[in-house]
């Protein structure tokens, strides 16, 4: 579903390059529930982030879903965002005015999708992520968690190809971490969704299905366990 | 394993962009309403401004038109163009025929001999001795109030007389004079053929009209007078016209053309050409007014861009999780471009109520600049209080500049953000 093909990615820290990857591959496959894990600057941000298309290989390619990355315009980019790809950040990154039904919904306007079928998604998304009965908060007046959930609901609302996930338990305590972790792999074995997260969390790690080790730019180990 | 309705390439509806975009408006209310406050101050003056500029030209339009050119006129060749020295040399020789074809179609029309004089008051009656230089006219005491509205603006005493050795002086000049009806004036001028002449007249009617020009330094005396001392033999040096509306159009003039045309040596004169220097002040003012404008939206560019500035540099971090998501540059453009808009809008809103008001107060009670006139050499045509008027136009016009304008503004600063990538925003605290 998604080929990583030999992606180098160097940075300009100061005066100083800084090679974040250097000449990573993997392949990602439907329905998988897979950590990106390593130390800080170990290059798993950088790894998700051109896996996600918001940031560009400077050697190497990408394939998602059958479709070359590489040459690819802003538009094309931001077009295979809006439609195959969902997020989820580390601080959550909810519009502050709007509701969380709000939040969530918004992925469907900018598919156009009808108002019947955004309203009839968006309440099931969110009872499904725990959150019935909060739709018409705001983010100011959920917990870290809630909120959390309201950005796994935005980022599955489109039924994306791939949902990518930054650090996404860093800014919350360990037993609310955990909820959403099973929260993620829950939705991960009934919807088949395909999650892809970086941690340097062992408690995080755990739960991935697949484990792949970033090192340095370098992939060091990429073993797949049973969950 | 893509599920969902979805269309490529949807476009994000306007709607959720601009409830967006008014949700935004509300995060920082006080900062919204200073900005907004700085457009409704610009907008206010600005309508406020017009409707004086306004009240001004028609105000004076009025008064030219109603005491001192009528609608229309026809002179000799030329005569126009030196109107400063109002020379006897060019002069209509045969005016009863021209005033009769005007009659035969209808269209009121008076002959005026206008000439510059001398006037000498003496010590007794007048409180001291003394000479000023002013300009008369000899008017058809008949004809002259089809056209002008001179003899309804007698306050004291009255018209003259046809053939009478009278004048009627303005209130203003009166009371400097220290003249009262009934007193003697000289006026010293120079015959049609350049001979000194003296006439002495009495005053028998003193006006008050709202041209300051004609209160100041006009006076009025029967054509036949002026004919006799001036050695005109008939003639006259203009023939002033009364014609339909306020300001005639182009078809309104057009018998008054047709007549003229069967006449030789006699100029047409439009209303446009015989206010020329007044439109040409109005553009100077108009172009002040321009500049003042200029000077309001550029406060309000600052404010709005710099609100704007700050209120993206603030959420920029947000900025990124909306590009990440598949948000194009062009609905973030948008998005910033209706908050700012919607500034605007709040602004243009306060503006033209606030300009109401003001303009309400300057239909109603008028800018009162008589004391700062009363001494003053006077140009215009105003009798020193300024009344506005309305002009819905000009008020709509300035409200959607206003919000036009601010969402122009926004572009500045959101394009400086969406030139970042996207994982820069994102890190961004």
């Amino acid at each position: 579903m998604i080929t990583v093909h030999e992606v180098h990615k160097d940075y300009i820290d100061g005066e100083t390059r800084v090679h974040a990857l250097r000449g990573v591959s993997m392949d990602i496959d439907s329905g998988e529930f897979l950590s990106i894990a390593g130390p800080s600057g170990s290059g798993k941000t950088t790894l998700l982030n051109i896996i996600g298309c918001i940031d560009t290989a400077d050697a190497g390619d990408i394939d998602i879903d059958g479709e070359r990355v590489a040459g690819r315009s802003k538009r094309e980019l931001t077009e295979m965002r809006r439609q195959k790809i969902g997020f989820v950040f580390q601080n959550f990154n909810l519009i502050p005015v709007l509701t969380a039904y709000e939040n969530v919904s918004m992925s469907l306007s900018l598919l156009g999708v009808s108002q019947e079928e955004t309203q009839e998604r968006t309440m099931g998304l969110l009872a499904e992520v725990g959150l019935e009965g909060m739709e018409h908060r705001r983010p100011s007046r959920l917990s870290g968690g809630q909120q959390q959930r309201v950005a796994v609901a935005r980022a599955l609302i489109k039924d994306p190809l791939i949902v990518l996930a930054d650090e996404p338990t860093a800014n919350l305590d360990s037993e609310t971490g955990e909820a959403i972790l099973e929260l993620m792999k829950d939705v991960n074995r009934r919807r088949g969704t395909t999650f892809v997260f970086s941690t340097h969390d062992h408690m995080v790690m755990d739960y991935a299905a697949r484990l792949c080790r970033l090192h340095d730019g370098l992939i060091e180990s990429d073993e797949r366990r049973s969950a | 394993m893509l599920g969902g309705r979805r269309t490529r390439g949807e476009r994000m509806p306007r709607g959720f962009l601009i409830a967006l975009a008014a949700k935004n408006l509300a995060r920082h209310k006080r900062r919204t309403l200073i900005t907004a406050s700085a457009i409704a101050f610009g907008v206010a003056i600005f309508v406020a401004m017009s409707s004086l500029l306004e009240g001004f030209a028609a105000e004076n339009n009025r008064n030219v038109s109603r005491y001192e050119t009528g609608d229309a006129a026809a002179t000799a060749p030329g005569y126009w163009d030196e109107r400063e020295t109002l020379p006897l040399d060019r002069v209509i020789e045969t005016p009863q025929e021209i005033l009769e074809a005007l009659e035969r179609e209808g269209i009121p029309a008076a002959p005026r001999v206008a000439f510059r004089g001398e006037l000498i008051v003496r010590y007794d009656p007048f409180p001291e001795d003394g000479s000023i230089q002013r300009t008369f006219y000899g008017i058809d005491v008949e004809r002259d109030p089809e056209v002008f509205g001179l003899s309804e603006a007698i306050v004291e005493g009255r018209f003259p007389h046809a053939g009478q050795e009278e004048v009627v002086i303005g209130r203003w000049l009166a009371e400097r004079l220290g003249a009262e009806i009934g007193y003697p004036i000289s006026v010293t001028t120079r015959t049609r053929d350049g001979f000194h002449q003296i006439m002495d007249l009495e005053i028998v009617g003193i006006f008050n009209t709202s041209n300051p020009i004609l209160n100041r330094y006009q006076a009025f005396l029967p054509i036949g007078v002026a004919d006799e001392y001036l050695e005109m033999r008939g003639a006259v040096t203009s023939i002033h016209m009364s014609l339909p509306g306020t300001l005639p159009s182009e078809a309104d003039t057009e018998p008054v053309r047709e007549v003229l045309s069967d006449f030789d040596h006699v100029e047409f004169l439009s209303f446009e050409r015989l206010n020329e220097e007044f439109a040409e002040i109005m553009e100077m003012e108009n172009a002040s007014n321009a500049i003042i404008l200029l000077l309001l939206g550029l406060i309000a560019v600052v404010g709005i861009s710099n609100t704007m500035l700050m209120s993206v540099l603030e959420r920029e971090n947000e900025i990124g999780m909306m590009r990440a998501m598949g948000f194009r540059n062009g609905e973030i453009r948008s998005m910033f471009a209706y908050e700012a808009a919607g500034i605007g809008l709040i602004g243009a809103i306060g503006g033209v109520a606030l300009g109401s008001v003001l303009v309400w107060l300057s239909v109603s009670y008028g800018l009162d600049y008589g004391v700062l006139m009363d001494g003053a050499e006077m140009d215009f045509r105003f009798d020193g209080v300024l009344y506005g008027v309305w002009n819905v136009p000009t008020m709509v016009a300035s409200a959607a500049f206003a919000v036009v304008l601010a969402g122009v503004v926004a572009i500045v600063p959101t394009r400086r953000i969406l030139r970042r990538s996207i994982t820069d925003s994102l890190r961004h605290a």
